[in-house]
């Protein structure tokens, strides 16, 4: 064998070794979704079988009629489209406001308050619930899908992001647009916003997914069936007293989460470049 | 058209003293350069007068308003940055209008006058692109593009020629100088550090060195009559030659005596003691034989440069540097040299001030 084709080999069984590595892992990360899928054509007495089944016996839709038959099922696709849209449109507007004054305007107390924001990744969300809620309660918010996008309006983690992103942006940019008429204000709609496209859709597409499946919060600030957004309504609908029906849950989830993974196969471009915006520059 | 003065102007940045109290005036329609090493205030002091950075003390006045309060954009002044800084997500049209479009100017006049400017540099073809499809030259005359635009009084450039490959460096160099000061006439004030270009394109120049202005003046007086130590080794390639030694007198001859040789020094020098004598590698009288006056040299090696050679030369711990006549024959190694009576200089080894030359 020469050197030449010993190198090829080698190269060859790595990429094998790689492979059948990824691939591995690919499956067992699929598992709990093809297991959804084919679950959601089964009757619920085959699905709770163990050993598991695989292949659905008899094949049924009941599961999607079941579904469709909701009354609320059409209300809560609005509900939740509409609680995501509120939380991107406050995110990419507030988020890309705030990033841009911390990383490019200068004020007493910048640093600090900055600091103060970011420590607030580090608390838990449900320090924060019971005293959002005795707020949201006193303004008499609760129960209504508006007052719920207020608490999500803003989000630390997109601010930071998209502070990052500001701060790697040239210096020189904004100075020679400063010398070309821009104040600050001017400058942001003009140059920043349209250079910070990546990191919006980045925002845009963590922030949709976020609350598109949110459940806690949806869960403890709204209580009439016809506020309730999609996962909240679907665990609602089908739960019994005793026990929960969860052929039909795992069918509405199917139905819910096909918008976000639509959204990942158009935008996973962003959503990469996201991931490489705010692990790139710390 | 403005002049443009510095009074006494200061600038610290905590505890660094980033310009310390230049005085300076540039007249109308002059090419001032500033030149001096990196950190010596050049960008900091165009920053300033660009109104990027507020002075810590001191007036800045262009024409005759005093502008330190007066916000850059109504200044009247624009700026080219060293990596031209243009806005990528707009085409060349886009970038070189913007100006006209924060200022408020209507649309049809816009256009007219974006045409106009990028006939003049030859860049109307590129209206259309977006500047990461242009190359570095092209990118170079769409800032100045949007520089000139707005017309403005007074035009600054921060090292605007140092992204650029060497060839196109110095075309750009003379282009430039052409557009600014012959078509234009346009005050104009450029930072380098890169003494060729100050040489070749500045009116004045104003040499600067740790935040303190060391000498202002022509081309000519900058190279020929330097102020200082400083100015005398950083403009001129190689640097000017400095050997501290002592001027003593014996037998009606005035001698310089810099401990591995000396040199006879015209008699018209009265001065006595210890001093620094400078002279520049051109201005070096070379020989290979001995002769009367000549100090002797060993040669360590030879820069060629083409027609120009240079030869270093060692004495002690210090090296001499001589422009070797065309074609001379250096494969002996051996060497002699005296400076030109009429081109040599001396400095106060304290100060470092120029005292005679």
């Amino acid at each position: 064998m020469t050197p030449k084709e010993r190198e090829r080999l080698i190269r060859r069984i790595w990429l094998l070794i790689t492979y059948a590595v990824l691939i591995t892992f690919a499956i067992v990360y699929l598992m709990p979704f093809i297991r959804s899928l084919v679950a959601s054509f089964m009757t619920w007495a085959q699905a709770s079988k163990y050993p598991p089944e695989w292949i659905p016996n008899p094949f049924t839709l009941e599961n999607y009629q079941k579904l469709f038959r909701l009354e609320l099922f059409p209300r809560w696709i609005r509900n939740t489209a509409l609680y995501a849209g509120l939380i991107v449109a406050g995110n990419v507007m507030f988020t890309s406001m705030a990033g841009y004054a911390f990383a490019r305007l200068k004020f007493p107390g910048r640093d600090v308050i900055f600091s103060a924001l970011l420590s607030l990744l580090m608390i838990p969300m449900f320090v924060t619930l019971v005293p959002n809620y005795i707020i949201m309660y006193k303004l008499g918010l609760v129960d209504n899908i508006y007052g719920l996008a207020l608490l999500g309006l803003v989000n630390v983690s997109s601010i930071f992001l998209m502070r990052q992103y500001f701060t790697s942006l040239s210096n020189e940019i904004f100075e020679a647009a400063r010398l070309d008429g821009c104040g600050p204000i001017k400058a942001f709609f003009y140059i920043a916003l349209p250079l910070a496209k990546p990191a919006l859709g980045a925002v845009a597409v963590y922030q949709f997914l976020g609350s598109w499946n949110a459940f806690i919060g949806p869960l403890i600030f709204l209580r009439s069936p016809e506020n309730f957004t999609l996962p909240v309504g679907l665990s609602f609908a089908f739960q019994r007293s005793m026990w929960t029906e969860y052929t039909p849950i795992i069918a509405g989830s199917l139905v819910a989460s096909a918008p976000t993974i639509l959204l990942f196969l158009v935008l996973n471009k962003y959503l990469i470049r996201g991931i490489v915006i705010t692990g790139g520059k710390g | 058209m403005a002049r443009v003065l510095l009074k006494d102007v200061t600038k610290r940045f905590g505890n660094v003293v980033a310009v310390n109290r230049l005085n300076l005036e540039v007249k109308d329609g002059e090419f001032m350069v500033l030149l001096g090493p990196s950190g010596c205030g050049k960008s900091t002091t165009l920053r300033m007068i660009a109104g990027l950075e507020t002075p810590t003390e001191g007036e800045i006045w262009i024409g005759d308003q005093l502008v330190n309060e007066i916000d850059p954009t109504k200044r009247n002044v624009a700026m080219v940055f060293q990596s031209y800084a243009l806005y990528p997500h707009m085409t060349v049209f886009g970038n070189i209008e913007f100006p006209l479009r924060m200022a408020g100017v209507p649309k049809g006049e816009r256009i007219k006058r974006v045409k106009e400017v990028a006939e003049f540099l030859g860049i109307a073809e590129l209206l259309n692109r977006k500047p990461s499809e242009l190359s570095g030259g092209q990118q170079q005359r769409v800032a100045l593009a949007r520089a000139l635009v707005r017309e403005p009084e007074v035009f600054l450039l921060d090292e605007p020629l140092s992204n650029l490959d060497a060839k196109i460096r110095t075309q750009m160099r003379f282009e430039l100088k052409k557009l600014l000061s012959y078509d234009l006439g346009i005050t104009t004030i450029y930072v380098t550090h890169d003494q060729v270009e100050a040489m070749t394109m500045a009116d004045r120049i104003a040499v600067m060195d740790r935040g303190v202005l060391q000498q202002v003046g022509t081309p000519e007086e900058i190279f020929y009559r330097p102020a200082n130590t400083f100015v005398a080794t950083f403009v001129g390639s190689p640097p000017m030659n400095l050997i501290e030694g002592d001027i003593v007198e014996s037998d009606e001859r005035v001698i310089f005596e810099g401990g591995e040789f000396s040199i006879e020094l015209p008699k018209a020098i009265e001065l006595r003691g210890r001093f620094i004598l400078g002279f520049r590698p051109q201005h070096v009288e070379v020989s290979t034989e001995p002769r009367e006056g000549f100090v002797p040299g060993k040669l360590l090696g030879v820069e060629k440069l083409g027609v120009e050679n240079y030869g270093h030369v060692a004495y002690g711990d210090s090296e001499i540097i001589l422009r070797l006549p065309e074609g001379m024959e250096t494969a002996r190694g051996e060497v002699y040299w005296r400076p030109r009576a009429d081109r040599m200089y001396l400095f106060d080894p304290r100060s470092g001030k120029l005292v005679y030359g």
